[in-house]
């Protein structure tokens, strides 16, 4: 079932990127999935589950898509020549790896669930490689979103509340930093809740700090544009 | 917004296609144009660091393939080739690229890697034949990824999505717009030549033997780059395609979508499940279980060895 995009691919994601073969949708879309995880995760992961939807499941190991998802979960950039090596790095850091088959219903073709884990965090994404190396992660941590990452992004997990988002914006605001788009869902009113927030450029530590600082903010997370 | 085909000639139909697109991702993406155009010089060099790596081949991942490009640079260097120097550059230079791409050596999707040679393969070879400034196919890089981001408005660009027509057919459709742009040509013309490439790969398959982006990937590639080459000769002449570039698109995510499963990448119909191509499929997955069975015994080995280390 194809997704339909509801931000414009640009030029530079058409003509690129740059990357290791053999595969943009398998390759680099992947080790850019992969990248997503572990930078939520925000360290070295300890132990990484990959669940492929049925699809990719059968592709997969052809295409190098098993390099390059481990790639990306231990932080290499979707051009670094090293992620043919990838899964021989991860041993060596001492990453679990598990590579499993799921079926994750009515999604794209190429739809992954990673399940990471680090010394003090876990994280969890479902997202797709789209083709060219574009993604679209639209879940995280449980809530439902549209995370592209080709943009710096805020991600807020908190307690749901009236004037949330309008305190979070004004703190960005302040900063004369352009939101491009802002994604909100929770689980029950007056529960965990979820925001992002892609902006149009970087967010400064000081704004990160206040937003931090906010009550009822249980983690904020920044991402910069995953490479 | 610029949100199709039409409203593209309508706002450019004056101006320098590159500028326009330029132009549409500063407000889009807010990326600067200076910014855009500094990536694509970068990408144009790895693409020519590429194609020169590539020629001189080398066994790919899969095995199945990695020796054309040598080949026909053998024969074109000993004069031994028939067609013209820019038709068997454009052919050499995209398997350069496509060897290296299944070598996962560094290459530039362009959409994608499995169509990867396409882009490359026209613009060097045009670049080199006619004397271009490589400033020109920078610009001409800008063109072709515009077209490719109109595209992409309204198709998913992957084998998976919509066959073969959808990544070979694409990639072709935006290096006919750059090569029309390249060589003087007007806005219209560049659509047209868009237009009339990718309308004559709809229904193109994505089959690939044992999964691998190999077989038919490489060859593939080489003999669209020509086919946009041809494609952008005809719109220079003041050829125009019947069907305008939109419907065209439409008619692309129409078919891919009627696709069955089968010829959508999954390397289950089509040459995947020839008589070569199913034997080679139990091959390559014979020896993939081999070389898993070996790296569990190693580890395992590792694992003993670090036990015995501290008892
Ligand atoms: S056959 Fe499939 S894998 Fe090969 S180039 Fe075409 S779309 Fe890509």
């Amino acid at each position: 079932m194809p997704i339909r995009h509801d931000r414009k691919v640009s030029i530079l994601d058409v003509m690129g990127p740059v990357m290791v073969g053999p595969s943009s949708s398998h390759t680099a879309g992947t080790a850019r999935l992969g990248r997503v995880a572990r930078e939520i995760l925000d360290e070295d992961p300890l132990e990484v589950h990959f669940h492929l939807h049925p699809p990719l499941a059968a592709t997969y190991r052809g295409h190098g898509s098993d390099f390059a998802l481990v790639g990306g979960a231990i932080g290499l950039n979707v051009d670094d020549p090293r992620i043919p090596e990838a899964i021989r790095i991860a041993e060596q850091m001492g990453v679990k790896i598990e590579f499993a088959e799921e079926d994750l219903g009515e999604v794209h073709p190429n739809t992954v669930r990673v399940e990471i884990r680090g010394p003090n965090r876990e994280a969890e994404i479902v997202g797709s490689s789209i083709g060219g190396g574009v993604i679209e992660v639209f879940k995280i941590n449980g809530f439902q979103t549209r995370f592209k990452g080709d943009s710096p992004t805020l991600l807020l997990f908190y307690r749901d509340r009236p004037r949330m988002i309008a305190e979070v914006t004004g703190i960005i605001g302040d900063e004369v930093i352009n939101i491009a788009s802002l994604y909100c869902s929770r689980k029950q009113r007056g529960k965990d809740a979820f925001m992002q927030i892609d902006v149009d450029s970087p967010i400064s530590a000081a704004a990160l700090a206040r937003i931090r600082a906010m009550a009822d903010v249980a983690e904020a997370r920044y991402l910069d544009r995953i490479p | 917004m610029i949100e199709s085909f039409q409203h593209l000639e309508e706002l450019a139909r004056d101006r320098d296609l590159a500028d326009v697109f330029l132009e549409m991702d500063e407000q889009e993406h807010a990326v600067p144009a200076d910014m855009i155009v500094e990536a694509l010089r970068k990408r144009r060099a790895v693409m020519r660091d590429c194609v020169e790596r590539g020629k001189n081949g080398g066994e790919s991942m899969g095995k199945l393939v990695g020796h054309e490009a040598r080949l026909l640079n053998e024969a074109f260097r000993s004069g031994r080739t028939f067609l013209d120097p820019l038709t068997v550059k454009a052919e050499l230079y995209a398997l350069s690229v496509m060897g290296e791409n299944a070598r996962m050596g560094v290459i530039v999707a362009a959409p994608t890697a499995g169509a990867g040679g396409i882009v490359p393969g026209m613009l060097l070879a045009l670049e080199e034949e006619r004397n271009i400034d490589p400033e020109r196919t920078v610009r001409a890089l800008v063109v072709a990824g515009g077209i490719g981001s109109i595209i992409a408005l309204s198709a998913n660009i992957s084998g998976a999505a919509g066959g073969c027509q959808n990544e070979v057919g694409v990639a072709s459709s935006m290096g006919a717009a750059g090569v029309a742009y390249m060589m003087g040509g007007t806005t219209h013309q560049s659509i047209h030549a868009a237009a009339i490439a990718l309308k004559n790969t709809l229904g193109l398959v994505c089959d690939p033997v044992g999964g691998l982006v190999e077989v038919p990937c490489v060859k593939r590639n080489a003999l669209f780059a020509v086919h946009g080459l041809t494609a952008a000769q005809l719109a220079l002449a003041g050829v125009d395609s019947v069907i305008p570039m939109d419907e065209i698109v439409e008619a692309m995510v129409r078919i891919g979508r009627s696709l069955p499963r089968g010829l959508r990448e999954t390397a289950e119909g089509g040459l995947a499940t020839t008589e070569t191509g199913t034997a080679i499929a139990l091959r390559l997955k014979e020896e993939a279980n081999r070389r898993r069975a070996e790296r569990a015994a190693e580890r395992e080995r590792a694992a003993q060895e670090r036990k015995t280390g501290t008892t």
